[in-house]
């Protein structure tokens, strides 16, 4: 068991509640779902570049999969505002 | 058993290998587009889809996104071990993987019933059509997932696992946390 893992798994859960806590707590809040996908885009690329371990990849993936959710998160946003 | 050291920094080997990758990107850009059509049809009626949204319970959806993660940081685990030839704990790992998918499962189950049970089916109205669409589709997804984890287990405890199978069956298991990452703050939190 890595311990880097094991803070990576502490930081996604306390990310997780962060997130729900922050969205029914408050809601009214001009940027909430801004804060919100942000947060999940870290738990995202925790989860991608630590248990899948694209750190150890190529670039070309590690940007492939940034740029992604960069993408994802800007159409979203943009769509939903 | 084979634990040959792949070089990953080349283009065409990343972990998991590149049929894998390349199924990611597509599973990701299918729910991204279905993600990006659920909100354009919010702008339809907003309101619709905060009440709609407030009537799914966030705790469930939290607890399994949990379970989600930890049954992701255990296959991380799984593999690692794999890597330094430990099989015993290769296996005991893997199962505390498979149960996190299981309890995903069975929360996702109760949850199903209770939205029945009210009568927030498919064609209750347009936000629970995507709910029922999207979050079934990964339950699809976390089945296959189980199933394959599920061969792999069973090429452990016959020596016959070699490590290209092993990454690419947790990479699968891993795509299941990333869509669930995606789906979970827009349906649950958003609206």
């Amino acid at each position: 068991m890595k311990k880097k893992d094991i803070y990576i798994l502490g930081t996604l859960i306390a990310l997780t509640t962060l997130t729900a806590l922050f969205s029914n707590v408050y809601f009214d809040l001009e940027n909430i779902v801004l804060i919100i996908m942000l947060l999940s885009g870290i738990k995202f690329l925790l989860v991608a570049f630590q248990f899948m371990e694209l750190k150890k990849a190529h670039s070309f993936w590690k940007i492939l999969l940034v740029s992604y959710l960069v993408i994802f998160n800007t159409m979203l946003l943009l769509v939903y505002s | 058993m084979n634990t040959t050291k792949i070089n990953y920094k080349d283009i065409y080997y990343p972990p998991g290998g590149i049929l894998m990758w390349i199924l990611i990107f597509l599973e990701l850009i299918t729910f991204g587009i279905a993600l990006i059509a659920l909100v354009v049809s919010s702008k339809e009626d907003p309101d619709l889809f905060h009440q709609s949204r407030l009537q799914l319970d966030t705790t469930f959806g939290a607890i399994n996104t949990v379970f989600l993660l930890v049954s992701g940081f255990f296959m991380a685990t799984t593999v690692h071990q794999f890597k330094l030839n430990n099989l015993k704990r290769t296996s005991f790992y893997l199962k505390l993987a498979m149960l996190g998918g299981f309890l995903f499962l069975i929360l996702k189950g109760v949850e199903y019933y209770f939205k029945i049970e009210q009568g927030y089916t498919l064609d209750y109205n347009t936000f629970y059509t995507f709910y029922w669409l999207l979050t079934g589709f990964h339950v699809i997804h976390v089945i296959v997932g189980l199933v394959i984890l599920l061969f792999m287990q069973n090429g452990i405890k016959k020596s016959t696992a070699v490590i290209e199978d092993v990454e690419a069956s947790a990479t699968f298991w891993h795509m299941c946390d990333l869509i669930w990452l995606l789906l979970f703050p827009i349906l649950y939190l958003i609206f």
